[in-house]
């Protein structure tokens, strides 16, 4: 399951990254978003791109290219 | 030698808030050397020694990514391999230590002497987040300090421990974190991570509540100002504010120091001889100081917006809004206000763009703000439209002049935007633009903090940029008044001397033969024979060598065009006379009897005056905000060519359409 197939509001851990490049992780990594990580999507900005995220406690907008690459558990 | 204390920590963390309450107003910015990163210094007195202050930019992770990472492990490498006396605060928000202690961890494994300092502890309380701060001290195996630079709590510690009473730190087995190969920053980075996460798992009991409170109340402003529909209307809002604010806001200010030095100017003239001395003070020094002061109140009030909205927390969503429709040009969101800001002054919106964090972008966004069409560009739109463009012109029923007038300024951001899509496929490019964007808790920004933000950028402007303002601008008035044609001027002078005295019939009025002075001064000038020099290379655009003159002129600023060409054809230099002026420029003549100047050459000079980078102050600000004059070159000889080629095309087609 990826992050691009989670619904808004619905809670879930990071697992893994798929695909990703490797400059992107480590970026993803130092803003916080990395595995284990509690991640939830709060909503699309007004262009449908990026996407606000809660990632741990605080708040990440994320590029919507990235959310199939990023492999979440739901909880 | 002095203590060094760097400030280092990803951003958002309060550092610089933290760096303005240890240094107050003994700080100055400059450059890291090599590079046009700021580095901001400054001292703070601890046990009564000065000790240095440096606010390293932001960073995430010890494998830098950005300049900003890059320029940040250089400085702390560069101490380290000079065996400077140096010490690392590490600055974590309270509330996001999973995140903010990874970095502290890196650098203490790293070998650096590291301090953290744990910030925003209000804030922390507010939420409910409790941090045991002798566990994490000992988990880490580093000295805390519990802080909150907003209130000043803890910040008498941390000029305590910044002080050299404290032991020397040893610097000798600190990594050369440039030279360090990358699967030795990555094992550091990840072990760090870990260190971090059993140091926060130990040490910091969370609130019950699944999101942090202040969090949870940022996420509700969110659901308004970013919905699909409010969100756009908030922005629009916003931005109109910013612009009325930079327009209408600052005009009485500026309106007021204009007068006020015209004012001294005319007293000083009226109190001295008349000579070159008068010369030099009243056209010369004045309108110096007066070319730098008037852009203060403009600075002042776009900064006092912008802080506000970056310590507000809305920045950085204002740039996710509209991250997108930019993006295909090789843009993001973050261009957006200094694009904005450029349509009343090119130099705030160049300032402006120090809100980028990275290094390419910003460069990207200063070389294309001077292509907005700035305040300084009506006068010559109005004074050519309203001569050339025939006021019966109505398409569809509307005002023709002003449709001419609007469509010159989606002209200036339709070649900006074209440029940006040129400047994609170059070394400009953002190889790897960020894949996410901190949106940091809206926060009610602090006033003494929005003070010191806007005075810090209004007296960068002045210490720098302002210096050589007003140096070129007395170049200006020197090529302007010298050398003087005597065979010409001394004559009229003669001649006003007897009318003013009453002493010869007056043919000619003393006003008319003041304008004939001027005109005759700045035709035998440097300035007005460089004019004449140049005419043969701007003649394929119409230009004869008067409007050649008030072209170079315009150097100086762009609406100095109108006020030259009006003491060329001898109405006077004020903005007042531009009636009188419109109507010279509609009868001027050439010798066999045909019209100088016609449609086509206002259609000329505006494309040319909407491209080219004709303004010395825009010129130095580029030169300072790029970290030397490589840049602002280039950008002078691209923007000239590209002005020239499009300017003759526009020549030409309206010559062809019978213009």
């Amino acid at each position: 399951m990826t992050l691009e197939s989670i619904p808004l509001a619905q809670a879930a851990r990071v697992v893994g990254f798929r695909g990703l490049d490797e400059i992107d992780k480590i970026q993803l990594n130092g803003l916080g978003l990395r595995p284990g990580v509690l991640v939830t999507k709060i909503l699309r900005t007004p262009l449908g791109d990026p996407i606000e995220c809660l990632v741990g406690s605080q708040l990440l907008a994320i590029e919507s290219r990235l959310l199939p690459h990023i492999r979440v558990e739901a909880l | 030698m002095k203590r060094i204390v760097a400030l280092a920590g990803r951003p958002n963390t309060g550092k610089t808030t933290l760096f303005n309450a240890l240094t107050g107003l003994r700080h100055r910015t400059a450059n890291f050397a090599g590079c046009t990163v700021e580095k901001a210094c400054g001292t703070a007195v601890a046990e009564g020694l000065e000790v240095e202050i440096v606010d390293l930019p932001g960073t995430f992770s010890l494998l830098a990514q950005t300049e900003d990472e890059k320029v940040s492990f250089r400085f702390l490498s560069e101490c380290a391999q000079s065996s400077q006396d140096m010490i690392v605060f590490c600055v974590a928000e309270a509330s996001n230590l999973d995140n903010d202690l990874v970095l502290a961890c890196a650098l203490k494994e790293a070998g650096y002497p590291v301090v953290l300092i744990v910030n925003m502890i209000d804030e922390a309380r507010l939420n409910g987040v409790k941090v045991d701060y002798g566990i994490l001290s000992a988990t880490l195996d580093m000295r805390v300090i519990a802080a909150s630079a907003r209130t000043g709590e803890g910040v008498d510690k941390i000029i305590q421990v910044s002080g050299p009473d404290s032991a020397r730190a040893d610097l000798t087995h600190a990594l050369d974190l440039r030279r360090a190969s990358r699967k030795r920053l990555h094992d550091l980075q990840e072990s760090a991570t870990t260190l971090a996460h059993r140091a926060c798992a130990r040490s910091v009991t969370w609130p019950r509540t699944h999101v942090l409170r202040t969090i949870a109340r940022s996420i509700d402003i969110d659901r308004v100002l970013m919905h699909p529909v409010v969100g756009p209307l908030v922005l629009a809002a916003t931005m109109t504010l910013l612009f009325q604010a930079l327009f209408v806001g600052a005009r009485p200010i500026m309106d007021f120091f204009s007068e006020l030095l015209a004012s001294s100017s005319n007293l000083l003239r009226a109190r001295l001889p008349e000579g070159s001395l008068a010369g030099l003070l009243c056209d010369g020094v004045i309108p110096g100081v007066s070319a730098v002061v008037v852009f203060v109140p403009q600075i002042a009030i776009l900064f006092a917006m912008i802080g506000f909205l970056e310590q507000s927390g809305y920045l950085p969503r204002a740039g996710a809004m509209i991250d997108r429709a930019l993006r295909p040009l090789g843009l993001d969101g973050r261009v957006f206000i200094p694009f904005l800001s450029s349509f009343a002054c090119a130099i705030p919106g160049i300032l402006a763009a120090r809100t980028i964090p990275n290094e390419k972008r910003r460069l990207v966004t200063i070389l294309l703000t001077p292509l907005m069409t700035c305040s300084a560009r009506i006068p010559v739109y109005t004074l050519l439209i309203s001569a050339f463009v025939p006021a019966s012109l109505r398409p569809w029923g509307m005002d023709g002049q002003g449709v001419v007038m609007a469509a010159m300024y989606a002209f200036g951001v339709l070649v900006a935007l074209m440029l940006a899509l040129v400047l994609k496929f170059t070394y400009l490019q953002e190889s790897h633009p960020p894949p996410a964007t901190l949106l940091p808790p809206y926060r009610l920004p602090s006033p003494r903090e929005l003070l010191r933000y806007v005075w810090a950028r209004c007296w960068h402007f002045l210490s720098r940029a302002g210096q050589i303002i007003f140096l070129l601008s007395i170049v200006l008035w020197a090529l302007a008044s010298f050398p003087r044609d005597h065979s010409r001027l001394d004559p009229l002078e003669a001649e006003l001397r007897s009318v003013a005295a009453g002493r010869s019939p007056a043919a000619r009025s003393q006003l008319e033969l003041q304008a004939m002075i001027a005109s005759a001064r700045i035709e035998g000038s440097a300035l007005g024979r460089a004019g004449r020099a140049i005419e043969p290379l701007f003649k394929p655009l119409g230009w004869d060598w008067r409007v050649s003159v008030a072209a170079l002129s315009a150097l100086a600023a762009r609406e100095v065009f109108v006020g030259t060409l009006g003491t060329i054809y001898a109405l006077g230099g004020d903005s007042q006379g531009s009636q009188d002026l419109i109507k010279a420029l509609r009868q001027a003549r050439n010798e066999d009897g045909t019209p100088r100047y016609g449609l086509a050459t206002a259609v000329s000079l505006i494309i040319f005056f909407a491209i080219a980078l004709q303004c010395i102050s825009t010129i130095v600000t580029l030169r300072r905000e790029t970290g030397g004059w490589k840049w602002p070159g280039l950008l002078f000889c691209c923007l000239f060519v590209l002005a020239y080629s499009i300017a003759f095309a526009g020549y030409r087609l309206t010559i062809a359409l019978g213009g």
